[in-house]
């Protein structure tokens, strides 16, 4: 075990909060059929069949990339609290976030057809992504360096 | 490139890699990186306990070649 107390205690505690993001995204997905048409009839102000259709669709692919996202991250928290920190396999599941986001992001910029709130949740997804892709980068400096000083005599 | 002459010179003073490991204070594992010309830099450190435990010079050990 690492000897950064601080640093352990934030990994617990952020999955502690992925966990409940995970449960709240279940939740989501529960209670759909009462979200997407209260985001479509009230929030949206549209009546017709499409939108509702739509909605739902977006709704749904929206979480299904929200578990794989939170599910990756809970992975990544799990290696770090294990000490596996500067890893290839993390960067493989940062890149997996990162797609996840990609496509997120897309999935609301579509989901402005129905309505056009969902463009604030796609702005702060592509921005998400680029803090992830940052973090990565920073992670793969860091393995090389690592993997330097492993071979250093 | 730099090739490290470990074998001939532990060969010549008659040290096995698991001894010579334990006198420098390093790993086996490590040892045999240096052995197999895996290693990417030395510490002055362990070139310093390597050449008094097989009482020779740097230069025995480390020989440079044209690639």
């Amino acid at each position: 075990m690492s000897k950064v107390k601080n640093a352990d205690n934030i990994i617990r505690y952020t999955k502690i909060a992925t966990i409940i993001f995970i449960a709240l995204v279940v939740v989501a997905d529960v209670c759909g059929f009462i979200i997407t048409p209260y985001i479509v009839r009230v929030w949206a102000e549209r009546y017709d069949d499409f939108a509702l259709i739509f909605l739902s669709a977006v709704y749904y692919v929206g979480t299904a990339g929200a578990y794989v996202a939170l599910f990756s991250l809970y992975k990544l928290l799990n290696n770090m609290s294990k000490d596996i920190v500067f890893d290839k396999s993390n960067t493989k599941l940062m890149k997996i976030i990162a797609i996840c986001c990609v496509l997120m992001g897309i999935d609301c910029v579509i989901g402005t057809i129905a309505w056009f709130g969902t463009i604030y949740l796609g702005t702060i997804l592509f921005f998400m992504v680029l803090i992830v892709l940052c973090l990565r980068a920073v992670f793969e400096k860091a393995i090389e360096m690592k993997d330097e000083l492993d071979l250093t005599i | 490139m730099i090739v490290i002459n470990l074998d001939v010179m532990m060969a010549k003073r008659k040290m096995s890699s698991g001894e010579l490991a334990q006198r420098i204070g390093i790993t086996q594992a490590n040892l045999s990186i240096l052995k197999n010309q895996k290693a990417k830099a030395v510490r002055l450190e362990t070139l310093d306990a390597i050449c008094r435990n097989l009482e020779c010079q740097p230069g025995d050990i480390l020989e440079y070649r044209e690639d």
